[in-house]
């Protein structure tokens, strides 16, 4: 398995490890009830320091493992893939987030209709990167 | 997934050049092993410019390490035929 890869893969799991983690902790976003709190935005302001950090040390130890691969620029079978994957995760991310905007003429508050916004981030950059792995096992 | 319409013989060069690897053969060109080894396979078409390292890699001309069989020509034709039409 290649670096970028292995990369691919700490940045999935990272990134749905962490989206449950908050999910469970914040309260309800999704009801859309309005629920701004000092509580929230810490618990907000947290993981993205965690995904930060579980993100830097995870890639400096597969790096380590593969420090030849690692040092290596991306080439262009690599670059293809990503331009794939993130273009289709673009179209994920326009349509939930403009889903999400529609919210509000169901009775969603700006915070409900800005944590749907986040969670549109979230599920594209999962598309991105599952894509990614995806593309990566089948050679192109 | 369809394989590209494109041949090579890259494999058999290998062999013959003293059984390289393909790691060998990614260093030379400055690709990864894996893009060597899904060229190879026929599941990716590189570009004319790393079909030309991959070539000078090798020692040979491109037309040695790729072809473009004619009936594959003929059903990349007939495809298009078909979307026109």
């Amino acid at each position: 398995m290649s670096f970028r890869e292995k990369s691919a893969w700490v940045t999935l799991i990272t990134l749905i490890v962490l989206s449950i983690a908050f999910a469970l902790h914040v309260p309800q976003p999704w009801t859309l009830r309005p629920a701004s709190s000092p509580f929230m935005f810490h618990v907000l302001l947290l993981a993205i320091v965690a995904f930060v950090v579980i993100e830097v040390v995870a890639h400096v130890v597969i790096a380590i493992f593969s420090p030849r691969d690692a040092r290596a620029p991306k080439d262009e079978r690599e670059r293809l893939i990503e331009l794939k994957s993130i273009a289709a995760a673009a179209y994920v991310y326009a349509f939930l987030s403009l889903s999400s905007v529609f919210t509000i003429h169901f009775g969603a508050n700006q915070i409900g209709v800005g944590y749907l916004i986040l969670l549109s981030f979230i599920v594209a950059e999962i598309v991105n990167y599952a894509l990614r792995i995806y593309y990566y096992r089948r050679g192109f | 997934m369809r394989k590209t319409r494109i041949e090579n013989r890259i494999r058999r060069l290998r062999f013959d050049r003293n059984e390289m690897t393909q790691q060998e053969l990614a260093e030379k060109v400055g690709v990864t092993r894996q893009t060597i080894n899904a060229i190879e396979l026929g599941k990716y078409s590189p570009s004319l410019e790393v079909a030309f390292l991959i070539a000078r890699a090798l020692g040979v001309e491109l037309e040695e390490v790729f072809s473009y069989p004619k009936d594959a020509a003929e059903e990349a034709e007939a495809e298009r035929g078909t979307k026109r039409g």
